[in-house]
């Protein structure tokens, strides 16, 4: 770690500029909390950190529209998600997973947007994201496009961003009545990094489930949307046969890899309990703790 | 411009900001974290223990809020106020949250004691009166080898009480 620059630009189109080159020894710094890891192990080697500590206050903002809908600047800070009034009422599930999510001075200075575009699946907050059908807006040189959160990751540590593209927003649709959950095992101390980490998002109507989200992350590669399981619950009577249904549809789709913190026979016999257990849960509603 | 170079080989940036309340001004490698700085500097309290930012023996206040000092990059504190546990009282004093600590014995060896409380600060800046599960949650990062738990979590509650704007209240 040594013989690097830092450089702090003030506006998002020069820190695209300075990142644009694509040369894998520049990289954006936010809140550093997992790069500064990768430096210290010598995973990664810096020739120029872009801080985006910098950045106007408006790429931290968080605000709702009319609908329901929720904006989120990519440099809020997990702790922001974490005691923001809006996000507590609007999106309490996103509130509830940040207080299980690392501790509170990393949640102090780790960001939505190094959240999401870090990529190492067994990151808290992209799952729940996605279950609740955020997109990442991204801004490049070449201007600006939406990504599901859920289609942001290609494999263990990728993402579909290019050189010079940073995740500058997340907008979640209105929750419409649905009821979203997360839930995270972990091997060795509570407050490790999940094994399994199970997001699931369920909407009645009358006395049919009309959608269901069921995403699955720590255990697998990247995190992943099981539609197959979704399709086991969309226009079914919430039962306790169809969420065991669904769960098994669940771990058997699920792409589930061998890791220090658990074996992939071990890790699948337990994304199928979690996904039961998270069906529920979002069932009984917000209360559920 | 011209880079300028430390005797170790490292480029330099030069800083201003504010340790305990004085201005420093001084030439910072990219490389060095703010643990690594505050030693520089004489500042002893903040120790590097697991270099991750989950033992929690390194924290510090950057404008008021708790961080890991060991992933803070020093220089990004430009501009900043930085508050570490040498700053709680005049020398040769002790703070609130430092008496409280040695009347409940919250300690062993020490160690990982400025981490805790500094975060006790950050944690009845935040909250008035908090509840043996706010504290559990807020401390949960911080770890104690000699497991003084028990003991720190009744510091806190004692120190909530002798806080000074509580106690100077007619």
């Amino acid at each position: 770690m040594r013989g690097f620059e830092i450089v702090r630009p003030t506006t998002i189109e020069r820190a695209i500029e300075l990142l644009e080159s694509g040369d894998p020894g520049v990289r954006p710094f936010s809140g550093g909390t997992a790069i500064m890891q990768m430096m210290k192990t010598g995973m990664f080697v810096p020739e120029r950190l872009v801080s985006l500590a910098g950045l106007s206050k408006e790429h931290s903002a968080i605000s709702v529209d009319g609908e329901g809908g929720m904006k989120i600047g990519a440099m809020a800070t997990l702790s922001t998600l974490e005691r923001n009034d809006l996000v507590q009422t609007c999106f309490p599930v996103l509130a509830r997973t940040m207080k299980r999510l690392a501790n509170v001075r990393v949640r102090n200075v780790a960001t939505v947007g190094g959240a999401l575009s870090h990529g190492d699946p067994h990151m808290d907050l992209p799952p729940v994201l996605a279950a609740l059908d955020a997109i990442a807006i991204l801004r490049g040189p070449s201007g600006s496009r939406e990504v599901p959160v859920a289609d942001l990751y290609t494999g263990y540590y990728e993402t579909v961003l290019e050189p010079g593209e940073l995740v500058a927003e997340v907008v979640i649709p209105p929750s419409d009545g649905a009821s979203a959950i997360y839930r995270k095992t972990t091997s060795r101390t509570a407050d490790d990094w999940p094994m399994v980490g199970v997001a699931a998002s369920l909407r009645l109507s009358g006395s049919r489930i009309s959608s269901a989200r069921v995403i699955v992350s720590a255990a697998t590669a990247k995190l992943q949307r099981i539609t197959a399981a979704e399709d086991v619950l969309t226009g079914q009577g919430p039962s306790r046969e169809v969420f065991a249904d669904a769960a098994r549809v669940a771990s058997a789709h699920s792409d589930v890899i061998d890791d220090a913190h658990g074996s992939s026979v071990y890790k699948s016999a337990l994304v199928e309990i979690e996904v039961r257990r998270g069906l529920r849960d979002a069932f009984e509603g917000e209360t559920a703790e | 411009m011209m880079e300028k170079v430390n005797l170790d080989g490292a480029v330099v940036n030069r800083i201003r900001f504010k340790l305990n309340g004085r201005e420093k001004n001084l030439d910072v490698a990219s490389h060095e974290n703010l643990v690594d700085l505050l030693v520089r500097l004489d500042h002893f309290s903040a120790r590097e223990s697991c270099g991750q930012g989950l033992c929690g023996c390194c924290t510090v206040l950057v404008d008021e809020i708790p961080v890991s000092a060991c992933l803070t990059l020093a220089q990004l504190v430009d501009g900043s106020e930085v508050k570490t546990a040498e700053g709680l009282a005049p020398p040769g004093e002790l703070d609130f949250v430092q008496r409280a600590f040695i009347e409940e014995g919250a300690f062993q060896c020490g160690f990982c004691t400025p981490g805790f409380v500094m975060m006790t600060h950050a944690l009845l800046k935040e909250t008035v009166d908090p509840s043996e599960t706010e504290i559990r949650e807020y401390l949960a990062g911080n770890l104690c080898r000699c497991a003084a738990y028990p003991e720190i979590i009744r510091a806190v509650k004692t120190a909530a009480r002798n806080r000074p704007e509580r106690t100077e209240k007619p």
